[in-house]
Protein backbone atom coordinates (compact mmCIF):
# COMPACT_ATOMS: atom_id res chain seq x y z
CA UNK A 1 0.00 0.00 0.00
CA UNK A 2 1.43 3.77 -0.52
CA UNK A 3 1.84 5.51 1.95
CA UNK A 4 -0.77 8.26 2.25
CA UNK A 5 0.85 12.23 1.83
CA UNK A 6 -1.91 14.29 2.14
CA UNK A 7 -2.61 16.48 5.10
CA UNK A 8 -5.67 18.44 6.03
CA UNK A 9 -4.83 21.75 6.50
CA UNK A 10 -6.92 24.15 7.73
CA UNK A 11 -10.23 22.11 6.14
CA UNK A 12 -8.28 22.19 2.83
CA UNK A 13 -7.71 18.86 1.50
CA UNK A 14 -4.09 18.80 0.02
CA UNK A 15 -2.52 15.82 -2.07
CA UNK A 16 0.60 16.39 -0.13
CA UNK A 17 2.18 19.02 2.41
CA UNK A 18 4.51 20.29 -0.43
CA UNK A 19 3.80 24.27 -1.71
CA UNK A 20 6.09 26.63 -3.20
CA UNK A 21 7.04 29.65 -1.24
CA UNK A 22 5.65 32.76 -2.28
CA UNK A 23 7.54 35.03 -4.38
CA UNK A 24 9.63 32.01 -5.49
CA UNK A 25 6.81 30.48 -8.17
CA UNK A 26 5.25 33.78 -9.32
CA UNK A 27 1.40 32.92 -10.27
CA UNK A 28 2.46 29.47 -11.41
CA UNK A 29 2.51 30.16 -15.23
CA UNK A 30 6.10 29.43 -15.40
CA UNK A 31 6.56 26.40 -13.69
CA UNK A 32 3.11 24.96 -16.19
CA UNK A 33 6.01 24.79 -18.59
CA UNK A 34 7.87 22.38 -16.13
CA UNK A 35 5.32 19.71 -14.67
CA UNK A 36 1.72 19.87 -13.86
CA UNK A 37 1.05 22.07 -11.40
CA UNK A 38 -1.59 19.57 -10.07
CA UNK A 39 1.33 17.49 -8.33
CA UNK A 40 1.49 20.69 -5.90
CA UNK A 41 -0.10 20.36 -2.15
CA UNK A 42 -0.95 23.42 -2.99
CA UNK A 43 0.18 26.93 -4.78
CA UNK A 44 1.17 30.32 -2.89
CA UNK A 45 1.22 33.02 -4.94
CA UNK A 46 3.64 36.10 -5.27
CA UNK A 47 2.90 38.81 -2.57
CA UNK A 48 -0.62 40.81 -3.73
CA UNK A 49 -1.01 44.30 -3.05
CA UNK A 50 -3.65 46.82 -3.50
CA UNK A 51 -1.51 48.81 -6.90
CA UNK A 52 0.80 47.33 -8.71
CA UNK A 53 4.55 47.37 -7.88
CA UNK A 54 7.41 47.24 -10.38
CA UNK A 55 9.63 46.12 -6.66
CA UNK A 56 13.13 47.61 -5.97
CA UNK A 57 16.02 48.55 -8.52
CA UNK A 58 18.64 45.87 -9.29
CA UNK A 59 20.76 43.98 -8.59
CA UNK A 60 17.80 42.65 -6.65
CA UNK A 61 19.28 39.08 -6.32
CA UNK A 62 23.10 38.06 -4.99
CA UNK A 63 24.25 34.11 -4.35
CA UNK A 64 25.68 33.57 -0.87
CA UNK A 65 27.70 30.70 0.44
CA UNK A 66 24.63 27.93 1.00
CA UNK A 67 22.16 30.51 -0.13
CA UNK A 68 21.22 33.54 -1.55
CA UNK A 69 20.07 37.08 -0.70
CA UNK A 70 16.81 38.86 -2.94
CA UNK A 71 15.70 42.18 -1.94
CA UNK A 72 12.77 41.96 -4.97
CA UNK A 73 10.14 44.67 -2.80
CA UNK A 74 6.87 42.85 -3.54
CA UNK A 75 6.91 43.10 -7.32
CA UNK A 76 3.18 42.45 -8.65
CA UNK A 77 0.79 43.37 -10.90
CA UNK A 78 -1.80 44.51 -8.34
CA UNK A 79 -4.86 42.84 -6.85
CA UNK A 80 -7.23 43.72 -10.07
CA UNK A 81 -4.53 42.39 -12.24
CA UNK A 82 -4.09 39.18 -9.99
CA UNK A 83 -7.54 38.84 -10.05
CA UNK A 84 -8.25 39.47 -13.63
CA UNK A 85 -5.25 37.50 -15.22
CA UNK A 86 -3.88 35.19 -12.64
CA UNK A 87 -6.23 33.52 -10.62
CA UNK A 88 -8.28 32.37 -13.15
CA UNK A 89 -6.21 30.33 -14.79
CA UNK A 90 -5.41 28.78 -11.72
CA UNK A 91 -8.48 27.63 -11.57
CA UNK A 92 -8.60 25.03 -13.64
CA UNK A 93 -6.21 22.90 -11.24
CA UNK A 94 -7.06 20.48 -8.50
CA UNK A 95 -4.84 22.67 -5.72
CA UNK A 96 -5.89 24.36 -2.95
CA UNK A 97 -5.02 28.54 -3.99
CA UNK A 98 -3.17 30.42 -1.08
CA UNK A 99 -2.98 33.90 -1.99
CA UNK A 100 -0.25 35.90 0.05
CA UNK A 101 -1.34 39.73 0.80
CA UNK A 102 1.51 42.69 1.25
CA UNK A 103 0.07 46.39 2.17
CA UNK A 104 1.94 49.35 3.61
CA UNK A 105 -0.96 50.05 5.84
CA UNK A 106 -3.98 48.48 7.95
CA UNK A 107 -5.92 49.87 5.35
CA UNK A 108 -4.52 48.32 2.54
CA UNK A 109 -3.55 44.63 3.64
CA UNK A 110 -7.95 44.91 4.35
CA UNK A 111 -8.92 45.98 1.10
CA UNK A 112 -6.86 42.92 -0.84
CA UNK A 113 -7.52 40.77 1.60
CA UNK A 114 -11.00 41.46 0.85
CA UNK A 115 -11.41 41.49 -2.31
CA UNK A 116 -9.60 38.89 -2.73
CA UNK A 117 -12.06 36.87 -0.61
CA UNK A 118 -14.65 38.17 -2.41
CA UNK A 119 -13.49 37.16 -5.47
CA UNK A 120 -14.16 33.45 -4.70
CA UNK A 121 -10.71 32.39 -6.18
CA UNK A 122 -8.79 31.67 -3.14
CA UNK A 123 -8.92 29.08 -0.66
CA UNK A 124 -6.92 30.77 1.76
CA UNK A 125 -4.95 34.15 2.48
CA UNK A 126 -1.64 34.33 3.57
CA UNK A 127 -0.62 37.75 5.52
CA UNK A 128 2.51 38.80 4.97
CA UNK A 129 4.13 40.56 7.56
CA UNK A 130 7.88 40.21 7.40
CA UNK A 131 9.15 40.78 4.18
CA UNK A 132 12.00 42.71 5.01
CA UNK A 133 12.77 44.20 1.18
CA UNK A 134 10.46 47.17 1.57
CA UNK A 135 10.54 50.91 3.59
CA UNK A 136 6.72 51.05 4.46
CA UNK A 137 4.82 47.73 5.67
CA UNK A 138 6.03 44.19 5.61
CA UNK A 139 8.62 43.59 8.31
CA UNK A 140 7.54 46.86 10.40
CA UNK A 141 3.93 45.16 10.76
CA UNK A 142 5.66 41.38 12.09
CA UNK A 143 8.08 42.87 14.66
CA UNK A 144 5.94 44.40 17.33
CA UNK A 145 3.10 42.67 18.97
CA UNK A 146 1.17 45.46 19.12
CA UNK A 147 1.13 46.51 15.39
CA UNK A 148 0.58 43.06 14.46
CA UNK A 149 -2.48 42.88 16.36
CA UNK A 150 -4.21 45.90 15.68
CA UNK A 151 -3.40 44.45 12.23
CA UNK A 152 -5.03 41.19 12.54
CA UNK A 153 -7.91 42.15 14.54
CA UNK A 154 -8.70 44.97 11.55
CA UNK A 155 -7.54 41.94 8.66
CA UNK A 156 -9.72 39.47 10.95
CA UNK A 157 -12.83 41.98 10.21
CA UNK A 158 -12.87 41.83 6.43
CA UNK A 159 -11.79 37.98 6.07
CA UNK A 160 -13.52 35.61 4.99
CA UNK A 161 -11.15 32.48 4.26
CA UNK A 162 -8.74 31.04 6.83
CA UNK A 163 -5.69 33.64 7.45
CA UNK A 164 -1.97 32.06 7.36
CA UNK A 165 0.18 34.62 8.84
CA UNK A 166 3.90 34.72 7.43
CA UNK A 167 6.15 35.42 10.49
CA UNK A 168 9.58 36.70 10.11
CA UNK A 169 12.22 35.49 12.17
CA UNK A 170 14.51 39.05 12.13
CA UNK A 171 12.47 39.50 15.81
CA UNK A 172 13.56 39.12 19.35
CA UNK A 173 10.81 36.24 20.27
CA UNK A 174 9.28 34.40 17.35
CA UNK A 175 7.44 32.45 20.30
CA UNK A 176 5.52 35.37 21.55
CA UNK A 177 4.56 36.87 18.25
CA UNK A 178 3.09 34.10 17.15
CA UNK A 179 1.03 33.84 20.11
CA UNK A 180 -0.49 37.31 19.64
CA UNK A 181 -0.70 35.83 16.02
CA UNK A 182 -2.96 33.82 17.28
CA UNK A 183 -4.58 35.31 20.06
CA UNK A 184 -5.70 37.77 17.21
CA UNK A 185 -7.35 35.38 14.89
CA UNK A 186 -4.66 33.90 12.71
CA UNK A 187 -5.79 30.30 11.51
CA UNK A 188 -2.24 29.09 10.84
CA UNK A 189 1.15 30.40 10.64
CA UNK A 190 4.24 30.17 7.81
CA UNK A 191 7.36 30.15 9.00
CA UNK A 192 10.12 32.00 8.67
CA UNK A 193 10.52 34.56 6.02
CA UNK A 194 13.79 35.63 5.08
CA UNK A 195 16.81 36.80 7.51
CA UNK A 196 18.22 39.95 6.74
CA UNK A 197 21.43 39.52 5.27
CA UNK A 198 24.15 41.62 3.44
CA UNK A 199 26.62 41.01 0.55
CA UNK A 200 29.61 43.27 -0.41
CA UNK A 201 31.56 42.75 -3.51
CA UNK A 202 35.36 43.27 -2.33
CA UNK A 203 36.19 44.36 -5.99
CA UNK A 204 34.18 47.81 -5.50
CA UNK A 205 33.94 47.66 -2.14
CA UNK A 206 30.17 48.40 -2.50
CA UNK A 207 26.93 46.05 -1.81
CA UNK A 208 26.09 43.49 -4.57
CA UNK A 209 22.35 44.55 -3.80
CA UNK A 210 20.98 47.91 -5.16
CA UNK A 211 19.35 48.60 -1.59
CA UNK A 212 22.10 46.83 0.26
CA UNK A 213 20.38 44.27 2.36
CA UNK A 214 18.39 41.57 1.23
CA UNK A 215 16.41 38.79 2.33
CA UNK A 216 18.88 35.37 2.87
CA UNK A 217 17.12 32.01 1.76
CA UNK A 218 18.26 28.71 0.99
CA UNK A 219 20.29 25.69 2.70
CA UNK A 220 21.81 28.34 5.10
CA UNK A 221 18.95 29.02 7.38
CA UNK A 222 17.19 25.58 7.49
CA UNK A 223 18.24 24.96 10.82
CA UNK A 224 17.26 28.06 11.99
CA UNK A 225 13.78 27.42 10.38
CA UNK A 226 13.56 24.24 12.63
CA UNK A 227 14.51 25.74 15.25
CA UNK A 228 11.92 28.70 15.33
CA UNK A 229 8.99 25.59 14.23
CA UNK A 230 10.35 23.60 16.76
CA UNK A 231 9.96 26.83 19.09
CA UNK A 232 6.55 27.70 17.87
CA UNK A 233 5.15 24.34 17.48
CA UNK A 234 5.42 23.89 21.46
CA UNK A 235 3.19 27.11 22.59
CA UNK A 236 0.86 27.50 19.70
CA UNK A 237 -2.33 25.62 19.05
CA UNK A 238 -2.98 26.46 15.04
CA UNK A 239 -0.77 24.43 12.06
CA UNK A 240 2.04 25.92 10.80
CA UNK A 241 3.67 25.56 7.49
CA UNK A 242 7.30 24.99 7.97
CA UNK A 243 9.71 27.16 5.50
CA UNK A 244 13.33 27.37 5.40
CA UNK A 245 16.03 25.65 3.12
CA UNK A 246 14.09 23.05 1.79
CA UNK A 247 15.74 21.39 -0.94
CA UNK A 248 14.75 17.15 -0.25
CA UNK A 249 12.38 14.68 1.31
CA UNK A 250 14.47 14.84 4.40
CA UNK A 251 14.49 18.40 4.83
CA UNK A 252 10.68 18.04 4.81
CA UNK A 253 10.91 15.52 7.10
CA UNK A 254 12.95 17.14 9.44
CA UNK A 255 10.39 20.24 9.60
CA UNK A 256 7.41 17.99 9.73
CA UNK A 257 9.17 16.43 12.93
CA UNK A 258 9.67 19.91 14.42
CA UNK A 259 5.90 20.31 14.61
CA UNK A 260 5.11 21.66 10.66
CA UNK A 261 1.85 20.39 8.81
CA UNK A 262 3.12 20.87 5.61
CA UNK A 263 6.14 22.72 4.33
CA UNK A 264 7.06 25.64 1.05
CA UNK A 265 9.75 25.67 -1.03
CA UNK A 266 11.39 28.68 -2.15
CA UNK A 267 15.07 28.86 -3.21
CA UNK A 268 14.97 25.07 -4.23
CA UNK A 269 12.81 26.33 -7.38
CA UNK A 270 15.54 28.64 -8.94
CA UNK A 271 18.34 25.81 -8.12
CA UNK A 272 15.91 22.79 -9.93
CA UNK A 273 12.59 23.91 -11.72
CA UNK A 274 11.59 20.47 -10.87
CA UNK A 275 12.44 21.20 -7.07
CA UNK A 276 8.95 20.25 -5.86
CA UNK A 277 7.80 17.52 -7.74
CA UNK A 278 11.27 15.80 -7.17
CA UNK A 279 11.07 16.32 -3.17
CA UNK A 280 7.23 14.89 -3.13
CA UNK A 281 8.60 11.90 -5.01
CA UNK A 282 11.27 11.53 -2.35
CA UNK A 283 8.56 12.01 0.25
CA UNK A 284 6.52 9.17 -1.21
CA UNK A 285 9.73 6.95 -1.21
CA UNK A 286 10.59 7.98 1.92
CA UNK A 287 7.41 7.29 3.78
CA UNK A 288 7.30 3.62 1.47
CA UNK A 289 10.80 2.69 3.13
CA UNK A 290 10.33 3.58 6.73
CA UNK A 291 6.92 2.23 6.98
CA UNK A 292 5.00 5.72 7.61
CA UNK A 293 1.53 5.39 6.69
CA UNK A 294 0.36 8.82 7.45
CA UNK A 295 2.56 11.99 8.46
CA UNK A 296 0.59 12.13 11.42
CA UNK A 297 2.67 9.82 12.82
CA UNK A 298 6.01 11.77 13.03
CA UNK A 299 4.28 15.33 13.10
CA UNK A 300 5.69 16.84 16.12
CA UNK A 301 8.03 13.82 17.08
CA UNK A 302 10.62 15.93 18.04
CA UNK A 303 9.01 18.20 20.59
CA UNK B 1 18.41 19.06 -18.77
CA UNK B 2 21.89 17.22 -19.30
CA UNK B 3 24.02 17.70 -21.77
CA UNK B 4 27.66 16.65 -22.28
CA UNK B 5 30.86 18.91 -22.64
CA UNK B 6 32.74 18.28 -25.78
CA UNK B 7 35.13 20.83 -25.81
CA UNK B 8 35.98 23.21 -22.93
CA UNK B 9 39.05 26.06 -23.69
CA UNK B 10 40.15 28.78 -22.99
CA UNK B 11 40.07 31.64 -25.75
CA UNK B 12 41.87 34.56 -24.76
CA UNK B 13 42.48 35.25 -21.21
CA UNK B 14 39.55 34.92 -19.03
CA UNK B 15 37.59 34.05 -21.79
CA UNK B 16 36.32 30.63 -22.65
CA UNK B 17 34.68 28.29 -25.34
CA UNK B 18 32.61 25.77 -24.22
CA UNK B 19 30.88 23.07 -26.84
CA UNK B 20 28.31 21.18 -25.57
CA UNK B 21 25.92 18.77 -27.23
CA UNK B 22 23.11 16.72 -26.04
CA UNK B 23 19.31 16.42 -26.90
CA UNK B 24 18.69 20.16 -27.42
CA UNK B 25 16.31 21.96 -29.70
CA UNK B 26 18.80 23.44 -31.80
CA UNK B 27 17.06 24.37 -34.57
CA UNK B 28 14.68 26.29 -32.34
CA UNK B 29 16.73 28.79 -31.20
CA UNK B 30 16.43 32.67 -31.84
CA UNK B 31 19.99 34.11 -31.37
CA UNK B 32 20.34 36.33 -28.37
CA UNK B 33 18.64 33.79 -26.10
CA UNK B 34 20.71 32.07 -23.56
CA UNK B 35 21.13 28.67 -21.09
CA UNK B 36 20.88 28.67 -17.58
CA UNK B 37 23.51 26.21 -15.89
CA UNK B 38 23.75 24.68 -12.81
CA UNK B 39 27.31 25.18 -11.11
CA UNK B 40 28.97 23.52 -8.69
CA UNK B 41 28.27 20.19 -6.39
CA UNK B 42 25.81 20.05 -3.79
CA UNK B 43 24.91 23.40 -2.03
CA UNK B 44 28.03 25.04 -3.24
CA UNK B 45 26.35 27.33 -5.76
CA UNK B 46 22.61 27.52 -5.56
CA UNK B 47 21.53 29.98 -8.81
CA UNK B 48 22.37 29.09 -12.01
CA UNK B 49 24.41 31.06 -14.13
CA UNK B 50 22.74 32.49 -17.59
CA UNK B 51 25.39 32.84 -20.36
CA UNK B 52 24.41 33.40 -24.10
CA UNK B 53 24.27 30.92 -26.64
CA UNK B 54 27.15 31.89 -29.70
CA UNK B 55 26.44 29.52 -31.92
CA UNK B 56 24.41 26.14 -32.71
CA UNK B 57 24.69 24.00 -35.21
CA UNK B 58 21.63 21.80 -35.63
CA UNK B 59 23.48 19.36 -38.02
CA UNK B 60 26.27 18.45 -35.38
CA UNK B 61 24.21 18.88 -32.17
CA UNK B 62 26.52 21.16 -31.21
CA UNK B 63 26.07 24.17 -28.92
CA UNK B 64 28.58 26.39 -28.42
CA UNK B 65 28.97 29.38 -25.63
CA UNK B 66 31.50 31.60 -24.81
CA UNK B 67 31.83 32.69 -21.16
CA UNK B 68 34.68 35.05 -18.78
CA UNK B 69 35.82 34.04 -15.74
CA UNK B 70 34.42 36.38 -13.24
CA UNK B 71 33.38 34.25 -9.98
CA UNK B 72 33.71 30.77 -8.18
CA UNK B 73 30.40 29.59 -11.08
CA UNK B 74 32.44 30.61 -13.29
CA UNK B 75 35.56 29.19 -12.81
CA UNK B 76 34.05 26.42 -11.97
CA UNK B 77 33.06 26.07 -15.09
CA UNK B 78 36.47 26.07 -16.55
CA UNK B 79 37.66 23.24 -14.65
CA UNK B 80 34.60 20.99 -16.42
CA UNK B 81 36.40 18.88 -18.80
CA UNK B 82 35.24 16.92 -22.23
CA UNK B 83 32.65 14.14 -21.39
CA UNK B 84 31.40 16.27 -18.53
CA UNK B 85 27.52 16.05 -18.08
CA UNK B 86 26.23 19.52 -17.35
CA UNK B 87 22.53 20.60 -16.00
CA UNK B 88 21.00 23.66 -18.21
CA UNK B 89 17.76 24.75 -18.95
CA UNK B 90 17.43 26.57 -21.93
CA UNK B 91 16.81 28.04 -24.46
CA UNK B 92 15.17 31.13 -22.54
CA UNK B 93 14.36 34.72 -23.83
CA UNK B 94 13.73 36.61 -26.65
CA UNK B 95 16.61 36.64 -29.02
CA UNK B 96 17.39 39.16 -31.91
CA UNK B 97 14.60 39.60 -34.37
CA UNK B 98 15.96 39.31 -37.66
CA UNK B 99 14.12 40.05 -40.85
CA UNK B 100 14.56 40.66 -44.43
CA UNK B 101 16.48 43.95 -44.43
CA UNK B 102 18.85 46.19 -46.76
CA UNK B 103 21.81 46.80 -44.74
CA UNK B 104 22.27 45.60 -40.87
CA UNK B 105 24.68 46.78 -37.98
CA UNK B 106 25.66 44.29 -35.71
CA UNK B 107 27.80 45.83 -32.59
CA UNK B 108 29.35 44.11 -29.85
CA UNK B 109 31.48 44.87 -26.79
CA UNK B 110 34.13 42.50 -24.87
CA UNK B 111 31.87 39.26 -23.88
CA UNK B 112 29.38 40.63 -25.79
CA UNK B 113 29.86 39.78 -28.66
CA UNK B 114 29.54 35.98 -28.67
CA UNK B 115 25.42 36.01 -29.28
CA UNK B 116 26.33 38.39 -31.89
CA UNK B 117 27.62 35.25 -33.72
CA UNK B 118 24.81 33.21 -34.42
CA UNK B 119 22.62 36.61 -34.95
CA UNK B 120 25.10 37.61 -37.60
CA UNK B 121 25.00 34.13 -39.23
CA UNK B 122 21.07 34.27 -39.50
CA UNK B 123 21.46 37.80 -40.41
CA UNK B 124 23.63 36.66 -43.46
CA UNK B 125 20.84 35.95 -46.40
CA UNK B 126 17.98 37.91 -44.79
CA UNK B 127 19.69 41.45 -44.36
CA UNK B 128 21.76 42.25 -47.99
CA UNK B 129 24.76 43.82 -45.90
CA UNK B 130 25.45 43.31 -42.33
CA UNK B 131 28.39 45.28 -40.94
CA UNK B 132 29.73 44.05 -38.05
CA UNK B 133 31.43 46.78 -35.16
CA UNK B 134 33.41 44.81 -32.44
CA UNK B 135 35.22 46.88 -29.42
CA UNK B 136 37.56 45.43 -27.23
CA UNK B 137 39.63 46.78 -24.23
CA UNK B 138 43.25 45.68 -25.73
CA UNK B 139 44.32 43.69 -28.36
CA UNK B 140 44.59 40.85 -26.54
CA UNK B 141 41.01 40.77 -25.76
CA UNK B 142 40.24 40.07 -29.08
CA UNK B 143 38.43 36.77 -30.40
CA UNK B 144 36.41 35.39 -32.75
CA UNK B 145 37.48 37.91 -35.21
CA UNK B 146 38.26 35.72 -38.09
CA UNK B 147 35.15 33.92 -37.50
CA UNK B 148 32.80 37.05 -37.50
CA UNK B 149 35.15 38.60 -40.70
CA UNK B 150 34.05 35.05 -41.93
CA UNK B 151 30.36 36.28 -42.43
CA UNK B 152 30.64 39.87 -42.65
CA UNK B 153 32.24 43.00 -42.87
CA UNK B 154 34.30 43.70 -39.46
CA UNK B 155 35.70 46.69 -37.99
CA UNK B 156 37.51 46.46 -34.54
CA UNK B 157 37.79 49.00 -32.44
CA UNK B 158 39.97 48.84 -29.64
CA UNK B 159 40.91 51.34 -26.71
CA UNK B 160 44.81 50.96 -26.79
CA UNK B 161 44.74 51.33 -30.58
CA UNK B 162 46.70 48.01 -30.92
CA UNK B 163 44.33 46.82 -33.06
CA UNK B 164 41.86 48.13 -36.00
CA UNK B 165 40.84 51.85 -34.78
CA UNK B 166 41.73 53.00 -31.41
CA UNK B 167 38.58 54.03 -29.65
CA UNK B 168 35.01 53.06 -28.97
CA UNK B 169 32.80 51.17 -31.54
CA UNK B 170 30.14 54.05 -30.89
CA UNK B 171 33.00 56.47 -32.95
CA UNK B 172 32.39 54.27 -35.50
CA UNK B 173 28.87 54.37 -35.71
CA UNK B 174 28.53 58.49 -35.47
CA UNK B 175 31.17 59.03 -38.07
CA UNK B 176 29.30 56.67 -40.27
CA UNK B 177 25.64 58.39 -39.71
CA UNK B 178 26.84 61.74 -40.06
CA UNK B 179 27.14 60.77 -43.79
CA UNK B 180 24.46 58.92 -43.93
CA UNK B 181 21.21 59.04 -41.30
CA UNK B 182 20.01 55.61 -42.69
CA UNK B 183 22.76 53.59 -43.52
CA UNK B 184 20.99 50.89 -41.26
CA UNK B 185 17.63 49.71 -41.06
CA UNK B 186 18.36 47.77 -37.61
CA UNK B 187 21.23 48.01 -35.67
CA UNK B 188 21.82 45.18 -32.89
CA UNK B 189 23.69 45.12 -29.65
CA UNK B 190 25.18 43.81 -27.19
CA UNK B 191 27.78 44.85 -24.70
CA UNK B 192 28.15 46.78 -21.76
CA UNK B 193 25.56 49.13 -20.39
CA UNK B 194 27.89 52.29 -21.35
CA UNK B 195 28.10 51.25 -24.58
CA UNK B 196 24.12 50.31 -25.27
CA UNK B 197 23.23 53.55 -23.69
CA UNK B 198 25.43 55.24 -26.15
CA UNK B 199 24.52 53.28 -29.11
CA UNK B 200 20.60 54.43 -27.82
CA UNK B 201 21.16 58.29 -27.39
CA UNK B 202 23.04 58.17 -30.77
CA UNK B 203 19.90 56.87 -32.58
CA UNK B 204 17.27 57.69 -30.49
CA UNK B 205 16.01 60.16 -33.23
CA UNK B 206 16.47 58.22 -35.96
CA UNK B 207 14.26 55.46 -37.69
CA UNK B 208 16.83 52.44 -36.52
CA UNK B 209 14.86 49.18 -35.71
CA UNK B 210 16.81 46.17 -33.58
CA UNK B 211 17.76 46.24 -29.98
CA UNK B 212 19.89 45.87 -27.12
CA UNK B 213 20.51 42.32 -25.24
CA UNK B 214 20.57 43.17 -21.55
CA UNK B 215 21.62 41.39 -18.61
CA UNK B 216 21.19 41.03 -14.67
CA UNK B 217 21.84 39.21 -11.86
CA UNK B 218 19.40 36.21 -12.32
CA UNK B 219 17.56 33.56 -9.83
CA UNK B 220 14.76 31.49 -11.36
CA UNK B 221 15.68 32.41 -15.39
CA UNK B 222 11.99 31.26 -15.95
CA UNK B 223 10.25 34.73 -15.09
CA UNK B 224 9.21 33.77 -11.88
CA UNK B 225 11.38 36.04 -9.21
CA UNK B 226 12.05 38.91 -10.94
CA UNK B 227 14.99 38.84 -10.06
CA UNK B 228 16.56 40.05 -12.87
CA UNK B 229 13.59 43.35 -14.08
CA UNK B 230 14.08 46.23 -15.89
CA UNK B 231 12.21 49.45 -15.94
CA UNK B 232 11.22 50.35 -20.00
CA UNK B 233 9.74 53.17 -21.69
CA UNK B 234 6.68 54.18 -19.79
CA UNK B 235 7.30 52.51 -16.32
CA UNK B 236 6.56 48.87 -17.58
CA UNK B 237 8.76 46.49 -15.53
CA UNK B 238 10.36 43.46 -17.86
CA UNK B 239 11.75 40.27 -16.63
CA UNK B 240 15.49 40.42 -18.65
CA UNK B 241 15.46 36.51 -18.54
CA UNK B 242 11.90 35.52 -20.34
CA UNK B 243 10.63 39.49 -21.75
CA UNK B 244 14.64 39.58 -22.73
CA UNK B 245 17.42 39.50 -22.76
CA UNK B 246 16.91 41.32 -25.92
CA UNK B 247 14.53 44.28 -25.62
CA UNK B 248 13.57 46.56 -28.61
CA UNK B 249 15.43 50.15 -28.61
CA UNK B 250 12.59 51.86 -28.14
CA UNK B 251 11.08 50.27 -25.11
CA UNK B 252 14.67 50.02 -23.66
CA UNK B 253 16.01 52.12 -20.82
CA UNK B 254 18.91 52.54 -19.92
Amino acid sequence: MRPDMSIDFLGLKLKNPVMPASGCFGFGKEYAKYYELNKLGAIVVKATTQQARLGNPTPRVAEVWGGMLNSIGLANPGMEKVISEELPWLQSYDIPIIVNVAGETIEEYCIVVDRICKSNLAHAIELNVSCPNVEHGGLSFGADIKVLTGLLEAVRRVCTLPLIVKLSPNVRDIGEIALAAQASGADGLSLINTLLGMKIDINTGRPVLARAVGGLSGPAIKSVGIRMVYEVAKQVKIPILGIGGIYSAEDLIEYIMAGATAVQVGTANFTNPMAIPEIVAGLDEYMGRKGIKNLAEIRGCAL
Amino acid sequence: MKVEIIRNYELVKGIWQMDITGNFPYDKVEPGQFIHIRVGEGYDHLLRRPISIAEVDPEKSLLTVVYKIVGEGTKWLALQRAGAALDILGPIGNGFITQKSRRSLVVGGGIGTPPLYELTKQLVGKSEQVDVFLGFRTSADVFWLERFASLADVRVFTEDGQRGSRGFVTQGIISQLSEDENTWDNIYACGPVAMLRAVKEIIQNMKIGGGASLEERMACGVGACHGCTCKTAGQVSKRICVDGPVIPWQEVAL
